[in-house]
């Protein structure tokens, strides 16, 4: 509300409420006149020319508002693409057998095989045991 | 009289033969039905390095009992795996075909004593070329000791007995827990061989996988398509040419596991290395996406 009364736009209505509340509220005159301040040194910056031919012939071109939100709305979008992409890739798919599964459906193919015996004894790598 | 003599003395005679005739098929089927208790040393030595163990085994009535860190029971296509007293995994198939072809050629049968008992030494060749050596005890037709060689000569896999009694166990060898059975069935895109290897047995399961049993008489594998990779633990690789898979060694066996396009393969089997390269060839080759390739894959399959 500061900020609207120091850009004029109150009514008087509004101004004269501001004030009212600015006598039982030492802070926000405070923050009013640090307002104030950083505006006045602002203005009191000088104005510089720009070099001749900086911009050249160039045609002003006004970009409409409407395609920065466009253009903020992609990236957006291919943030969370990227962000998709990534966390699939580090994902592990879930996998349909495990080595024991391989070995203890070999192992009963293999008991029915002609050789089975102290041939075709397996002893399972305790490595690869999963609970 | 005479003629009928004679053929009691060829029916008495026959038998003797073929358990000494260097007949593969009547081996394995003798071992098979032997019943003892053993302990066995398994030490192969790998491209990736020796692989061995000691394990106690208990067969009877065509169920062996392996016990070591763990406890493995199979036979009659059951499987099931034990620690700690507590079953980790089981599995159960049934056979739908006949066995396959014997490739192998059996020489000799000569004596061959073996922890101080009778027993004849049997070799295997494929061709030329020396595959394996079988001891084989002659009052029990139990396999005390099993070499197996890579072609250039090399052994690669010795299973041989440090003990051996041939006293029947008292209990059975060992609990097949019940689980669902996997019955064979036709048509795949698996191939029907690879190198000399038939296949057998093909098994197709509601989780979405499919499960070849390939054999030349003697070594044998299984191939394995699953819908995703099946992760090995701390594997070696084997190149062939720019395809790359991934492999583990255990005592007595080989496991591969690689990518394709449409999922996954793996090979677990107790064929010699020099055998693998053949073998591997004859399957759909290792599959390494980019990394959109791998997104499009991971999202829609």
């Amino acid at each position: 509300m500061i900020s609207a009364y120091l850009d004029g736009e109150l009514t008087r209505a509004e101004a004269s409420e501001l004030f009212t509340h600015f006598g039982s509220c030492g802070k926000c005159v405070a923050e009013m006149e640090g307002m104030q301040k950083v505006r006045t040194a602002i203005r009191s910056l000088p104005l510089i020319e720009l070099p001749p031919g900086l911009l050249g012939d160039a045609e002003p071109v006004v970009v409409p508002l409407r395609r920065n939100r466009g253009f903020l709305v992609g990236a957006a979008a291919a943030g969370v693409a990227v962000v998709i992409a990534v966390a699939t890739l580090l994902t592990p798919t879930p996998s349909a057998l495990s080595v024991d599964d391989l070995n203890s459906r070999f192992g009963a193919r293999v008991s029915l095989d002609p050789a089975f015996g102290p041939a075709k004894v397996v002893v399972p790598d305790v490595r690869d045991m999963t609970e | 009289m005479r003629r009928t003599l004679a053929l009691a003395a060829a029916f008495t005679i026959l038998p003797a033969t073929a358990a000494a005739g260097a007949d593969l098929g009547d081996l394995l089927d003798r071992s098979r039905e032997a019943s003892y208790s053993a302990e066995q040393v398994i030490n192969c030595s790998t491209p990736d390095g020796v692989r061995d163990a000691v394990v106690s085994l208990e067969q009877i009535g065509g169920e062996l009992l392996v016990s070591g860190e763990v406890e493995v029971s199979s036979g009659a296509g059951g499987w099931a795996l034990v620690r700690d007293g507590a079953l980790v995994d089981s599995a159960s198939v049934e056979a739908g075909s006949s066995d396959a072809d014997l490739t192998y050629r059996v020489d000799d049968g000569a004596a061959h004593p073996f922890l101080d008992r009778e027993a004849g030494l049997y070799r295997l060749y494929a061709g030329d070329v020396l595959r394996g050596e079988l001891i084989v005890d002659s009052e029990t037709g139990a396999l005390l000791s099993v070499v197996t060689y890579n072609s250039d000569g090399d052994v690669y896999c010795e299973r041989r007995f440090i003990e051996f009694d041939p006293t029947p166990p008292e209990a059975s060898a060992g609990t097949l827990a019940a689980t669902e059975t996997l019955e064979s069935t036709g048509g795949s895109a698996l191939p029907e061989r690879l190198g000399t290897f038939e296949r057998l047995d093909l098994y197709e399961d509601d989780e979405g996988f499919v499960f070849a049993y390939y054999s030349d008489g003697f070594f044998s594998f299984a191939v394995f398509q699953t819908p995703t990779v099946v992760e090995l633990t701390d594997p070696g690789a084997l190149r062939l040419e720019a395809r790359v898979y991934a492999r583990s060694f255990a005592p007595g066996q080989v496991t591969y596991s690689w990518e394709t396009r449409d999922g996954g393969l793996a090979l677990v089997g107790d064929l010699p290395p020099d055998m693998h390269p053949e073998v591997l060839e004859g399957l759909a080759q290792p599959y390494a996406p980019g990394i959109l390739g791998r997104i499009w894959k991971n999202l829609f399959g």
